[in-house]
């Protein structure tokens, strides 16, 4: 099928239009931060202020806090009554390449040997729509980890900024469905094309940041016991676990119940490898010093994960740069490690 | 209830609670739901996530035998806010249970040789549950030395099992303390040395170990002086779990995952972990 485009001033009214079947969420700042919620008409101008968002795309499929199962204690003994994300189809739309291509990556853990309802669930149900990036953040450094900040095999539709237009394209079935029944679309030309390629290679080029990733893996086993090194890298992280919870493909969790023991929930958040309860024993904690924690960071992304599934577990976004209070940034650990 | 989702738990109904020592409890349970129980299997090694509902998860090795399924028991030392509570539950108490999880004691490995186990305070409960395995299918194997120690007499769990093991001709049982007291006429002395001084013989022989770190240790280091190889000694490690399901993350020494690659571990494959965190 061939490609479609739409003004722009177009969108609250197709938006407008898929809301009527299914919940369509965009990029939305509340609380201080932007992260996917719900599209209302009033914020129907993301397109142009966001450049990401605060809380990766991981959120909407593996939130911060989710109730796993309600379990009540009655004459007969104890009832559990699972409590499963609500079936229902989601758009979500304005996508990033670098989450689309997160999501992908923990899917793969969520759905390996034991199946994680939770996450699979609202995946299943999930539309995306990807929005190329044509003017990446100083901090994006996604072209190096295999992506490029326009384009995206891992969404469903991928849109491009035309200026007064998007360009919508077919990535995947569903979204060649979807697409068929979006109203108010016209059939874009060759012309288009050419110009969303000639943006796409313009925001490729516009990466500075760039790590080598090239026996990567070889390296950072070299350097495990570099102690001096990890020492040095981890000075001044304040074990705060922000860079954690804004990264895409971090997916660790903690499980804990709620209220008492007659009624109550059991919960999973969001845990960090970056707190050093996170591993603690009765007897011992074999990452009680931070720089094995932050070792442990690295080391799962960049060789354990890749070792484990085939794949380094970052995307580039540049989140844990920006939003880390004392600027530790992955690109000069891993440059660092490149050059030991 | 249960449907395919990992997460939710089986309710259990705790049968039996037994006083092991001061802080050592086992607890036989069993299925709330017969057609749960008659779809449950399990291997000796495999542990599981066991919850008191409004307190938590914790994990511990399921330590009754697969050959004995009338019913199932956990052993519990209490160290913190879920073995607290679980050391308050009673006699048709309920709790949650999901497994089991992880690899279990290579039975192929073992089939035919001669078995040296040797346990140290709750590092029984995982053995005992191959133990029995061994016992209910005695003519598979050859020699079977149990070596069992703790701090003291009044440390010593399943005093009844090891009663049982010395009477019976199944097993060749020891057990020594630490330091004994006025009433105990066994053996005294470290396990490391008493192992060295019963020196089984390596050959054709696989040793099982399990107990706390610092045994675990010295033991490893007995019995390269007896001459078994790193690929004849096999233990369990012990990580901080929370899933158990190889997801939530912390359980890992280098890429190995203690929940889903472990915790049945030969010691050939620890030396050849990626990590030095354990
Ligand atoms: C594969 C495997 C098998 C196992 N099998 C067994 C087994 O068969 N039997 C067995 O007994 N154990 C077993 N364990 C160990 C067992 O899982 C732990 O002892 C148990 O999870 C501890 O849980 P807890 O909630 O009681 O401890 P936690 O509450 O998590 O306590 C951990 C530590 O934190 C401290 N602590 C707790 N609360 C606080 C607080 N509020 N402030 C400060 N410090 C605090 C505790 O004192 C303790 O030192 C096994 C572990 C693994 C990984
Ligand atoms: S955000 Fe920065 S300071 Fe906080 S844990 Fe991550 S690296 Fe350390
Ligand atoms: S216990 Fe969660 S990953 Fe192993």
């Amino acid at each position: 099928m061939g490609n479609k485009k739409i003004k722009k001033d177009q969108l609250n009214t197709l938006f407008n239009e898929l809301s009527k079947d299914c919940s369509v969420l965009v990029p939305t700042r509340s609380k201080g931060y932007i992260g996917f919620d719900l599209w209302d008409e009033n914020n129907g101008d993301f397109i142009g202020w966001y450049k990401n968002t605060t809380i990766p795309l991981k959120a909407n499929f593996f939130p911060k806090v989710e109730d796993m199962f309600r379990f009540n204690k009655g004459e007969g003994g104890y009832e559990i009554k699972e409590i499963l994300p609500e079936e229902e189809s989601q758009i979500i739309f304005g996508v990033r390449p670098c989450d689309a291509r997160a999501l992908k990556i923990i899917g793969t853990l969520f759905a390996d040997t034991y199946k994680d309802p939770y996450f699979l669930k609202r995946r299943e149900n999930a539309i995306l729509i990807g929005l190329g990036c044509n003017e990446p953040c100083d901090t994006c450094f996604c072209a190096s980890m295999g992506a490029s900040p326009g384009e995206s095999q891992d969404v469903d539709l991928l849109c491009t900024d035309m200026g007064d237009e998007l360009l919508f394209e077919t990535v995947s079935k569903k979204g060649e469905d979807l697409l068929s029944n979006m109203r108010g679309l016209s059939d874009s030309s060759d012309g288009d094309s050419s110009k969303a390629k000639e943006l796409r290679e313009a925001a490729n080029n516009k990466i500075q940041r760039k790590i080598d990733t090239s026996n990567l893996k070889e390296k950072m086993r070299a350097n495990f016991e570099n102690r001096e090194y990890w020492e040095n890298v981890s000075m001044k992280c304040m074990s705060c676990g922000i860079c954690t919870y804004v990264c895409p493909t971090c997916h660790c969790f903690d499980i804990h119940d709620e209220n008492n023991k007659k009624d109550g929930l059991r919960v999973r958040n969001w845990d960090s490898c970056k707190f050093p309860l996170f591993t603690r024993m009765p007897m011992e904690n074999p990452r009680h010093e931070k720089w094995r924690r932050v070792r442990q960071r690295y080391h799962h992304k960049f060789e354990y994960y890749d070792m484990n599934f085939g794949v380094i577990a970052c995307t580039g976004c540049g989140r844990c740069i920006r939003e880390c209070p004392v600027n530790v940034d992955v690109t000069q650990i891993i440059t660092g490690i490149q050059s030991l | 209830m249960e449907g395919d989702n990992v997460y939710i738990p089986h309710v259990m109904k705790i049968e039996k609670v037994i006083q092991e020592t001061g802080n050592i409890k086992t607890f036989h349970f069993n299925f709330k739901d017969q057609s749960q129980k008659d779809k449950f299997t399990f291997k000796s090694g495999q542990f599981a996530e066991y919850s008191i509902f409004g307190e938590g998860e914790a994990t511990f090795c399921v330590s009754s035998s697969p050959t004995r399924m009338d019913h199932l028991e956990f052993s519990v030392m209490k160290a913190g806010k879920v073995t607290a509570a679980i050391h308050e539950l009673q006699e048709g108490d309920e709790i949650g249970f999901r497994g089991p999880y992880g690899n279990w004691f290579p039975l192929d490995l073992l089939q035919g040789k001669n078995l040296v186990f040797v346990g140290g305070g709750i590092g029984l409960a995982p053995l005992r549950s191959l133990i029995w395995n061994v016992i209910d299918n005695r003519d598979s194997y050859g020699d079977v030395i149990v070596l069992y120690g703790a701090r003291s007499p009044a440390d010593l769990s399943f005093k009844y099992d090891l009663e049982a093991w010395d009477k019976g001709d199944a097993i060749d049982m020891y057990t020594t303390v630490d330091r004994g007291d006025d009433a105990w006429t066994g053996r005294v002395g470290l396990i490391p040395p008493v192992l060295e001084e019963i020196g089984p013989s390596a050959q054709d022989t696989v040793a099982i170990t399990c107990g706390p770190p610092i045994m675990i240790k010295f033991t490893l280091q007995s019995l390269a002086k007896l001459g078994f190889t790193p690929e004849q000694i096999v233990t369990t490690l012990e990580m901080k779990m929370k899933c158990g399901i190889g997801k939530c993350g912390r359980c890992n020494i280098g890429n190995i995952y203690v929940c889903k690659d472990g915790p049945v571990f030969t010691y050939a494959q620890i030396q050849n972990f990626l990590s030095d965190e354990f």
